[in-house]
């Protein structure tokens, strides 16, 4: 048996899963602590499945701890960032385009020296033995220990990091180091922003691990404990304590990935309605289609693997105006459970309509009895466009694709959406984040920029997806069951015809 | 804005970003690192003058400056900030004169900023104008070799300061050198070409093109919103540039989108279908930039006019790379600058010159 745990910002959801089948659910607020609230939900599931702790054979947590310290600028550890590039990016330095306070955050350590690739490997420039001396030199005299190192081109020749890094690591011993192509893609501003964020959060990460192991060890759970991340693969504990950046966006990941466990349907378009937005994700595979766009984190352009979420604003909370025709973005939040019509409040909002027009039974209902017929039926009308379009935008190559309703305001979708093919409302949907925790398996990803010219496309490919391999087996994945779920192939413009970008991306089963 | 602007500083650079990927028409490249470098420079060095074209002095020298290569590559080769000014003196000194103001190769895209970064740090004035008022995929197309102001000599630089100069007959074989250097030199290199009399800036630049995408951006942040309550303002903006007709083709949903690379460039199509099904479809042609729109067979606009493709629901314009199925668009077109219809012009933009076998008819006409 596996036990799932999802750690929001509101709620903390866990399960107990037996193969498919959902055991114990809870769903509990999320404690200022943090980890009372994760014991309490193990008590509750424990007591609830009648399971022995020694029955758990793994405990996968999901959790946006570490998105919140970066956003809310807390925990972050003072730290150097070391970008190897010169002479290009000259007066555009590492953090260039950061917010004042998230640079403050972090006091962080600007150095940049000469080396890294060109796209054909040919060298940028050669690395300075004089520059990483004077770098040690000046670590050493600011007692630096958390350091990002980020060179140009690195995902396809990464050796400037590395020889800079063991440099480092020989002459600070106890030093905490990120190398960017370990996140893997081009982009050399966003790839070195995902190493210093993932830098600054490397002393938390151990914080945040060592009480998460301790509440298990807590509660009798003494089975290998893993993290989920932002694709829906597993980190190990060891990992995630290297790269805790690679959980941010873990949440709508988890809540497809448990979608996809709910109903079996591998291809389908999953909308997780809560109180404020509807989040639209799609399933390719049974795992969540990636946005390629840069992806913004507390002010911060990044190039993490995110799933492509499109979020609107509608929710349970969302306010209705204008009889009916216009809905949200603004929203009453949590505070639906006083300030909407039903609750006693005087605020108009989805879940008023929903009752007043018969279709739920929550709150006081002769409280919506005299709202107009008129106002009803154009909310409804809207609510349905709205997610009828933007369901249509997410549409993979348009075809019909069935729709997989999961989240509290699933009530709002009351009868049938014109965009879905089938349309599923599973059981237990309010706990898919923790179920798509509990499934989780292990990943990979390696990215380069190939000329198939110089190389043919399959012995490139093979390349590329034994780099991919090489890093699922590091993060914890069973070598022998990992396979590639997903080859992109873009072609660069202004280039040679054959220049390609290739990533593959693999997934195993746990090790165990 | 009711005065003109004398000077580019900070606060105009995003809304000139901005302005400057409506004018695009889907190609140019994304902005935002020519954008971030531009910032440092101004930072550095102070605000830039803007130079109207009818004050340049006939016999001063005018140098368009501006990046040439790869937009992906330049993804991980990062320029610096005053690479753009280098390549200046080392013109300066490859040619023995002095400069005396820079100018844009094409408004459209990152290349919209980089003559402010050079100037910048060089210390001198930019023109408000440019050699496209738009996007185009090769140098021959802008509007200096059109009107007769010969490529070389001309000059690259690159990340680390090499060098290569050009003597070439035309710019077409100049544009095929330079760009196998740029390739060369890691994919991105910065140059100095075209250079040319005040005479001849006058006769051949597409003049206030920096101001008025400086305005577009600024309108398209105050009246962020559906596409369509656009239309009125962009008509009345466009109304007083140099710029023809603007009108709204087309709204729907983008229901098909295919683009392959085809030597060195982002070649393809996309079919949007109308919001109520009650139209035939528009298909838009790309070649980097949205080259021919039409509905059903009949031609909506075309080469060299502009063609934009705008998010319905913020009014953003969206670049050919980022377009995909489901997108919720509105298609506008604007008639060109009268340059461009030209005899001269049309030599090198018509739609035949971009293998479309159609004949040009503005889009006030169609």
């Amino acid at each position: 048996m596996r036990i799932g745990i999802d750690v929001g910002g509101t709620h903390t959801d866990a399960v107990i899963l037996e193969g498919d089948k959902v055991i114990a659910a809870t769903k509990a607020l999320t404690s200022a602590d943090v980890i009372s609230g994760v014991t309490d939900a193990l008590d509750v599931i424990l007591k609830d499945g009648g399971v022995s702790q020694d029955t758990i054979q793994t405990v996968m947590i999901g959790t946006t701890q570490f998105t919140n310290a970066i956003v809310q600028r807390r925990e972050l550890s003072e730290m150097a960032a070391v970008r190897i590039g010169l002479p290009s990016g000259k007066g555009m330095p590492p953090m260039v385009d950061w917010p004042a306070d998230m640079k403050d955050a972090i006091g962080a350590h600007i150095y940049e020296l000469h080396g890294g690739y060109l796209y054909d490997g040919f060298a940028l420039a050669e690395l300075r033995q004089d520059e990483i001396d004077e770098l040690i030199k000046d670590l050493i005299k600011h007692k630096i220990k958390n350091v990002a190192i980020a060179s140009a081109f690195s995902p396809m020749n990464a050796e400037p990091e590395q020889v800079v890094g063991a440099a480092i690591k020989k002459a600070i011993p106890d030093a905490r180091i990120t190398l960017s192509h370990n996140f893997g893609r081009l982009g050399l501003m966003e790839r070195e922003n995902a190493a210093i964020m993932n830098t600054t959060l490397l002393p938390f990460a151990e914080k945040v691990v060592s009480s998460f192991l301790g509440a298990l060890k807590n509660r009798g759970l003494t089975c290998p404990a893993y993290i989920s991340q932002n694709d829906g693969t597993l980190m190990s504990s060891d990992f995630v304590q290297a790269y805790p950046a690679l959980t941010f966006a873990s949440g709508p990941t988890n809540s497809l990935r448990g979608a996809y466990k709910l109903t079996g349907l591998s291809d389908a378009i999953v909308v997780d309605i809560g109180g404020t937005t509807s989040d639209i994700g799609v399933l390719q595979g049974g795992f969540p289609r990636e946005s390629n766009v840069i992806v913004d984190i507390g002010g911060i352009r990044t190039n993490f693997r995110m799933p492509d979420i499109l979020a609107i604003g509608l929710g349970g909370g969302s306010i209705v105006s204008d009889d009916g025709r216009t809905i949200g973005p603004q929203s009453v939040g949590h505070k639906l459970v006083t300030e909407g019509i039903v609750f006693g409040g005087d605020t108009l909002t989805t879940t008023d309509i929903i009752v007043a027009a018969g279709q739920e039974d929550i709150g006081d209902r002769s409280r919506v009895s005299d709202l107009p017929q008129e106002t009803i039926t154009n909310a409804k009308a809207t609510m349905r466009r709205m997610l009828d379009q933007n369901i249509d935008m997410m549409k993979p190559g348009g075809r019909d694709i069935p729709v997989i309703l999961v989240g509290g305001g699933a009530v709002l979708v009351t009868d049938g959406l014109s965009a879905a093919s089938i349309l599923h409302r599973p059981e237990n949907a309010g706990v898919a984040n923790a179920i798509g925790a509990a499934i989780a398996q292990v990943g990979g990803e390696a990215e380069k920029m190939v000329s198939y010219k110089a190389m043919p496309r399959e012995d490139a490919i093979a390349e590329i997806t034994r780099a991919a391999t090489k890093r699922a087996v590091s993060a914890g994945a069973d070598g022998s069951t990992v396979r590639a779920v997903d080859i992109e192939e873009t072609q660069i413009p202004y280039m040679d015809d054959g220049a390609t970008r290739v990533r593959v991306k693999v997934i195993g089963e746990l090790a165990t | 804005m009711s005065e003109s602007l004398t000077h580019i500083g900070l606060e105009q650079l995003d809304d000139l970003a901005l302005g400057s990927v409506f004018l695009a028409t889907g190609g140019g490249g994304d902005p935002y690192v020519p954008k971030l470098i531009t910032a440092e420079a101004i930072k550095q060095f102070g605000p830039v003058p803007l130079l109207d074209p009818k004050d340049v002095a006939d016999d001063a020298f005018i140098v368009p400056v501006g990046s040439v290569g790869a937009p992906t590559v330049s993804l991980e080769l990062l320029p610096s900030v005053e690479d753009a000014a280098k390549t200046l003196i080392a013109f300066e000194k490859f040619i023995g004169k002095t400069i005396d103001a820079v100018a844009s190769f094409e408004i459209g895209g990152g290349n919209s900023v980089i003559p402010i970064c050079a100037a910048a740090a060089k210390g001198l004035p930019v023109i408000d104008g440019d050699g496209m008022g738009r996007a185009l995929p090769e140098a021959q197309m802008m509007s200096y070799p059109i009107g007769g102001v010969k490529p070389t000599p001309a000059l690259a630089y690159d990340y680390a300061g090499n060098q290569a100069t050009f003597e070439t007959d035309t710019t077409e074989t100049y544009e095929r050198h330079i760009r196998a250097f740029s390739m060369a030199a890691g994919g991105m290199i910065t140059a100095a070409e075209h250079a040319m009399t005040g005479r001849q800036l006058k006769d051949t630049v597409i003049p206030g093109t920096v101001s008025f995408s400086i305005k577009m951006g600024e309108l398209l942040r105050e009246k962020r919103g559906q596409a369509d309550t656009l239309l009125k303002p962009l008509q009345d903006l466009f109304a007083t540039s140099i710029y023809g007709q603007c009108k709204l083709l087309y709204t729907g949903k983008v229901i098909d989108k295919s683009t392959r690379i085809i030597g060195g460039y982002d070649i393809g199509e996309a079919t949007i279908a109308d919001f109520d099904g009650q139209s035939e479809n528009m298909s838009v042609n790309i070649k980097n930039e949205y080259l021919l729109a039409k509905i059903g067979d009949r031609v909506a606009a075309s080469v060299p006019d502009l063609i934009t493709i705008v998010d319905f629901e913020t009014g953003t314009p969206i670049n050919a790379e980022r377009l995909r199925f489901g997108h919720r668009v509105a298609v506008f077109a604007t008639g060109c600058p009268d340059f461009y219809r030209s005899e001269t012009a049309m030599k090198v933009v018509a739609p035949r010159c971009f293998g479309f076998d159609i004949d040009y008819v503005p889009v006030e006409d169609l």
